[in-house]
């Protein structure tokens, strides 16, 4: 085995916070969060030959870390929650008050929509990566990244009550005088 | 601050005309940054920066005397 190169090892070093909240993110539990970074940190280790220098270190990372949770989910016997589970059923009613939400509230919302959803809507809208990078490291179809994001997005809103998302602040406005294709 | 509102409205036009649903214009996207940002802010424990070197000590081949 070639030895892990200084810069590898920064790197590594270096992508621990994004790590960790990826992985709070999915269990929404701290320890276990940090086992799973763990396990990720190890893996990535062992394997440091099969990263391309040059490629994305942080998607090779997350890949490494989301396919770590889902076969400890499965080892535990857990079933995978699928976006069409019965979730409704347990909706919490948190109305946000003139815009303002809680992150408390936003917290638990996150907290009640199924993995693959959660996942998405976290890849997308937080950790900065891309409908094409999220696929690969989901491993499927940046459509199926598009649909669960939507519907994660929609969820929430339900859960959180609030309504017509983009109605807040002047520029939705602004937005349909310009003619905006957003429709 | 004129000119700052008047480029940052712009950009938030051009987020919303690109139809970004997570974009500044949400309230959703907003706060998943906010959730997001404060989990990517709170401080490493030790554990990992050890766990790190652990690895390298156990992955050092025998060094080569000079």
């Amino acid at each position: 085995m070639a030895a892990v190169s200084q810069s590898f090892k920064t790197d590594l070093l270096a992508s621990i916070p994004s790590l960790r909240a990826f992985a709070v993110s999915l269990t929404q539990n701290a320890d276990k969060a940090d086992d799973l970074v763990q396990e990720t940190l190890v893996k990535a280790w062992d394997k440091h030959e099969s990263f391309e220098p040059g490629t994305n270190l942080k998607a090779w990372l997350f890949t490494i870390l989301r396919n770590e949770f889902y076969s400890q989910m499965r080892k535990r016997g857990r079933e995978v929650q699928d976006s069409d589970g019965i979730m409704t059923a347990r909706l919490a009613v948190h109305p946000a008050q003139h815009g303002q939400l809680d992150l408390k509230d936003f917290r638990s919302a996150l907290e009640q929509l199924p993995e693959d959803q959660r996942e998405a809507i976290i890849l997308i809208g937080a950790s900065g990566f891309s409908y094409e990078e999220a696929a690969e490291i989901c491993g499927c179809a940046v459509g199926t990244i598009k649909s669960r994001v939507s519907r994660a997005r929609t969820r929430l809103q339900e859960i959180l009550k609030i309504s017509g998302d983009d109605e807040f602040g002047p520029d939705a406005i602004s937005a349909q005088v310009t003619g905006s294709n957003a429709a | 601050m004129t000119k700052n509102n008047t480029a940052g409205a712009a950009m938030n036009r051009r987020r919303a005309a690109s139809g970004d649903p997570l974009g500044p214009n949400s309230e959703i996207g907003r706060k998943l940054k906010q959730y997001y940002d404060e989990l990517v802010s709170d401080s490493v424990p030790d554990r990992f920066a050890q766990l790190l070197s652990q690895l390298e000590r156990a992955a050092q081949p025998e060094r080569k005397k000079d």
